[in-house]
């Protein structure tokens, strides 16, 4: 019997711990060759988007599905952010044609939310043409991987509104 | 963990293409010279391991729970969506 086969995508099912099930194509699947600093073993994730918490992402392990990290767009919380990637970056992530990827921070939620912090010294920047991802230190040393962010911004994440529009 | 000595201005091949080469020596600091290809990233230590830190403290913060829950009631399963990652390297430009 004859099945078309274009468009035919396959989909998988996983049950996240902190988010419950979803489901996704294949071609919506990030892969990190080098890992991230600390899971060097993980190779495989998602980005989740969670609707009450407009102004992040996470990203989700598909290896380890009890990792997930908090990522934020550093521009929404510092217009002035300034991102120059090193040669290896764009060598290994393949960023030839300079408008394909996309660059989000790592955030840490501190004990009561009351001290966020984002490490803007080591973007997360995704080849959107490939899927493919790398953390990044910046050789740009003025950032710190732990860079508070300022209040305000924090209660609207909290409260669900709309970061930034 | 292979240990080498080495005397100024005398240097360390490792592979075929990264040289790492004594410059100076001034008591308790060496500094070091790195040839290596572009594409090998080179980092001091403390900068690799804060990241890693840094990661793994942001991994073990379970999300907030939905707004509607109970404090202290564990999150109710949320359907999530895999987001349309937009491209967004620069400053959005403001209205």
């Amino acid at each position: 019997m004859e099945q078309p086969v274009e468009h035919v995508q396959a989909t998988s099912t996983v049950a996240f711990p902190n988010f419950g099930e979803c489901t996704f194509a294949e071609s919506e699947v990030l892969t990190f060759p080098w890992g991230l600093p600390g899971f060097a073993e993980l190779r495989r994730f998602l980005v989740l988007a969670i609707p009450e918490q407009a102004g992040y992402v996470w990203l989700q392990s598909l290896d380890e599905v009890n990792v997930a990290l908090p990522l934020c767009d550093p521009w929404s919380l510092f217009d002035d952010y300034e991102a120059p990637l090193p040669y290896y970056a764009k060598q290994s992530l393949n960023l030839a044609n300079a408008d394909d990827f996309c660059l989000l921070c790592v955030c840490v939620v501190g004990k009561g939310a009351a001290e966020m912090t984002i490490n803007l010294l080591a973007p997360v920047v995704i080849n959107l043409k490939t899927r493919v991802g790398r953390q990044v230190a910046l050789e740009n040393q003025r950032y710190s991987v732990r860079t508070p962010i300022p209040r305000k911004p924090v209660g609207s994440v909290a409260t669900g509104e709309v970061l930034a529009t | 963990m292979l240990v080498l000595s080495r005397k100024l201005n005398q240097a360390i091949m490792i592979g075929d293409n990264v040289r790492i080469i004594v410059v100076s020596v001034d008591r308790d600091q060496v500094k070091l010279g790195i040839d290596a290809p572009r594409e090998i990233p080179v980092h001091r230590s403390e900068v690799y391991e804060e990241i890693q830190r840094v990661n793994r403290a942001a991994a073990g913060q379970p999300p907030a729970p939905p707004p509607e829950s109970p404090e202290g009631a564990p999150a109710a399963p949320r359907q999530v969506n895999p987001a349309a990652l937009v491209a967004r390297r620069t400053p959005k430009k403001k209205d």
